[in-house]
């Protein structure tokens, strides 16, 4: 603890400046928001200073920016690194090289999900400059292999490792890691298929305080669930789509006690009665996914709920067959469930859902969708009992209509999320629903009755809206968007496909939205250059933008974006009128565009390609392209791309024009 | 261990004296809340009282009644009553005292609550509301300004 010399505090008008820095970074350690931090740094240069000192977490957006980052931040503990655009090796190690007299980074985790550029040589620069390293995660970089591995082996005090998708890690690589690193406590390894029963073995030897394992996807067999059930600690463990684990491999699982979430989901040879003596042993489970396995419930398993009835909170039984009958037998066991899963579960009816929530009123996601056989009764149901529900998915039910969200809308009070695609509702829904005031998640893709009035609904309540998809809902007009726009503010992600009368004065009302990250407009075919101006200018950390076939949109929409959407990482303009001087500028100038698909631009020339791709090269990892431009562009350029790490789609499809 | 203070052998304590001279006799238990204090009276030099030149009388009155509040209670919610009521003050100064009194004497939790009261008066809040709460001058050249502001922009996120 500090102590600052004979600070004044006689009495009167102690002002914020009279606290030393230490303080003031001990009082801005407590504002959490990340706007709220950025206002801090605006207000003078003693706030910027104790903002500074107290910022714990960074997530840098360019690779100019790390250096900075990493020496004005002396309290950073987490660095996402997964934005940062074009960060490779080079640079990653050049910004962590030590400043002369430089105190070394207390960073401990460390975020790299597909951060494609770094590879064995960024690694160990990483582990050699951050001694207090705890998590890495490097998901999705497909060309990692065990020469990374090995790079992160070398940190000694390394507890989480995420390495879902690194396509080139084999037993080698993960007996590296399991040597170096023995206090291990978590590891994924999802889709990581070049690991077999040995890596396993050896892992479960080497790292005996494992607590969490992802083994999705791997082509393992029951001996690795032998191998994991020596350790004492493991109390998490995922399966997803293993297809060479049956029944034998989760008794020899039964050998331990302390598992507390399993997820067997997929795996095809797994029954109820593997998972029923499964259960059998484990006295503390609280979350059970079985969805797509298990042929069918038998009741074997759902007897031996109730021995977990306590503790159970968290059940999935998607793509399963299921009757009233078995909705009752779990509901008699298992009174503390918070979560179910029923998605595409054939026989799903209004009678099992009510015994279902009868007795479990402490459910606060429900998952339906696809249970064509629900009614307004069910919801109903739901909502006279589980008052305290966020989250219901019913996505599909076509007997669902406005009126089964009366009672939802004036019961649940804490609804979070609802997913209402492809059901039959009207505007009257969004009525009962304006009362649900903490609404953030709200889908009605394929609700064609929804219309201007129903956004008004919205927009007079639900402040907290933050996602919001309305994917083919026609009716709704420039007017709408207005209403919208008046009462939500946050939103970050929305989806106006085919909703095709929205004009530039939709937009325009769009741009005022602050915060929009993900913006759909696929074939708004009244849009022009005017309204992503707007767009571009009023919405600052647009991060993905879908025009695909806004056929009026030209350059000069695209050179707003180059001018103002300096964050866009993704982005779609098939079949816009771009023509090779727009598209040169574009790819030149976004320094952040790693993702472009690019279709039929009939304006654009073979040479306009070849000097946009050029100018984008290093930049861009995934490119979507006409299938006949392959034999048309030079082969220096499809090789360099290809070098720099981009992954190009051709696609062959003739161009038709839709809306 | 020494105790200072008046002869009563049944429950030691010691006297603290504030920076405009007021005496407060508060028992050990409450005032070894502050690490400061305890310190002193493990090391035996509390005889005479302790004088603390950077606290006035006023704020002193307000930091013990945190600590008799909490060397007494054991019941979580009833603390957490008084925590809030403690920092429901209209006076800005008197919360940055209380601040640096909390540092000055190392009360670990004073220090947390009642930096948490300054950030919880941040929440939500734009550049030009922080400034005016604080009543702060902004004292950058327009290009540092306009530096932090393309920072935030690009920079990072988060």
């Amino acid at each position: 603890m500090s102590h600052d010399g004979p600070g004044s505090s006689a009495g009167a008008g102690a002002g914020v400046d009279a606290l030393s820095l230490d303080l003031l970074a001990h009082a801005l350690a407590g504002v959490r928001d990340p706007r709220d931090r950025k206002s801090c740094r605006l207000a003078s240069r003693a706030f910027a200073r104790a903002e500074a000192a107290s910022r714990r977490a960074a997530r840098p957006l360019r690779r100019e920016a790390l250096p900075r980052v990493l020496r004005a931040f002396p309290a950073l503990a987490a660095l996402d690194l997964s934005a940062c655009a074009g960060l490779d090796d080079a640079s990653l190690a050049a910004a962590l090289l030590p400043a002369p007299g430089g105190a070394e980074l207390g960073v401990r985790r460390v975020r790299l999900a597909r951060a494609s550029g770094v590879g064995w040589r960024g690694l160990e620069a990483l582990v050699g400059a951050c001694p207090r390293l705890e998590a890495v995660d490097l998901s999705h970089c497909v060309a990692a292999g065990d020469r990374e591995m090995a790079a992160l082996a070398a940190a000694a005090g390394l507890r989480e490792l995420v390495m879902d998708k690194c396509l080139g890690v084999t037993d080698v690589g993960l007996a590296k890691v399991a040597v170096g690193c023995p206090g291990l406590r978590r590891l994924s390894v999802k889709w990581c298929r070049e690991i077999s029963d040995i890596g396993i073995e050896l892992l479960a030897k080497k790292c005996p305080d494992l607590r969490s394992i992802d083994i999705s996807y791997l082509k393992v067999s029951n001996e690795s669930l032998r191998s994991l059930s020596t350790l004492k600690k493991l109390e998490d463990i995922a399966m997803v789509g293993c297809l060479f684990i049956d029944d034998d491999g989760l008794q020899m699982l039964s050998a331990g006690n302390s598992l507390q979430s399993i997820d067997v989901s997929r795996c095809h040879h797994v029954t109820s009665q593997g998972l029923a003596l499964l259960i059998d042993s484990q006295r503390f489970i609280q979350k059970i996914n079985a969805g797509h396995s298990l042929h069918e419930i038998e009741t074997c398993f759902l007897s031996k709920l109730s021995t977990i009835g306590e503790t159970l909170t968290v059940l999935r039984l998607d793509g399963l067959e299921i009757f009233a009958s078995n909705l009752q037998a779990i509901a008699d066991s298992c009174k503390n469930l918070a979560e179910i899963g029923l998605s595409k579960c054939n026989g799903v009816t209004d009678d099992g859902i009510a015994s279902l929530v009868v007795n479990c009123s402490y459910l606060r996601t429900i998952d339906v969708t696809c249970c064509h056989l629900l009614t307004n009764d069910a919801l109903a149901a739901i909502a006279e009992n589980c008052r305290m529900v966020e989250c219901l998915r019913l996505e599909s039910c076509p007997f669902i209509n406005e009126k089964g969200l009366e009672r939802i809308g004036t019961l649940c009070s804490n609804l979070k999320e609802i997913d209402l695609t492809d059901c039959r509702i009207n505007d009257e829904a969004l009525q009962h629903l304006t009362s649900c005031s903490e609404l953030q998640i709200l889908k009605l893709g394929l609700c064609s009755s929804i219309s201007d009035k129903g956004l008004v609904y919205i927009g007079s309540n639900c402040a907290k809206l933050v996602e919001l998809d309305l994917y083919r809902c026609s009716a709704i007009t420039d007017e709408g968007l207005a209403a919208l726009v008046r009462g939500c503010k946050k939103i970050r992600m929305l989806n106006l496909r085919y909703c095709t009368q929205i004009t530039d004065a939709g937009l325009k009302h769009l741009s005022t939205l602050e915060e929009l990250t993900n913006l759909e407009m696929r074939c708004l075919v009244r849009i022009t250059g005017i309204g992503i101006t707007s767009i571009a200018v009023g919405c600052p950390s647009l991060i993905e933008l879908d025009l695909k076939r806004c056929y009026s949109v030209d350059d000069a929409g695209l050179w707003a974006l180059s001018r103002y959407s300096q964050n866009l990482r993704q982005l779609t303009i098939s079949y816009c009128q771009v023509t090779g001087l727009g598209l040169c500028h574009l790819l030149g100038t976004l320094r952040c565009l790693q993702d472009v698909k690019m279709v039929h631009l009939s304006w654009v020339s073979i040479e306009g390609f070849e000097i946009a791709l050029r100018a984008s090269c290093g930049r861009l990892k995934k490119l979507k392209l006409l299938g006949g431009l392959r034999s048309v562009l030079s082969p220096e350029l499809l090789q360099m791309l290809q070098a720099c790490g981009c992954r190009v789609r051709w696609l062959d499809k003739p161009l038709v024009y839709k809306g | 261990m020494a105790s200072a203070g008046s002869g009563d052998e049944k429950a030691a304590t010691v006297t603290l004296i504030s920076s405009d001279n007021e005496h407060f006799e508060v028992p050990e238990a409450v005032a070894t809340l502050s690490q400061t204090i305890r310190h002193m009276i493990e090391d035996g030099c509390t005889d005479g009282g302790v004088p603390l030149p950077n606290v006035t009388g006023r704020i002193l009155a307000k930091v013990l009644e945190y600590c008799n509040k909490h060397a007494a209670a054991s019941d979580k919610d009833e603390l957490e009553k008084f925590d809030k009521a403690f920092v429901d003050i209209d006076d800005q100064a008197t919360l940055f005292d209380l601040v640096m009194a909390a540092n000055y004497l190392d009360i670990r939790g004073m220090l947390d609550l009642t930096c948490q009261t300054i950030a919880d008066m941040i929440k939500g809040k734009s550049v030009e509301e922080i400034r005016e709460t604080f009543n702060i001058k902004n004292d950058f050249t327009p290009e540092e300004e306009a530096e932090i502001r393309r920072e935030n922009q690009w920079a990072f996120d988060d």
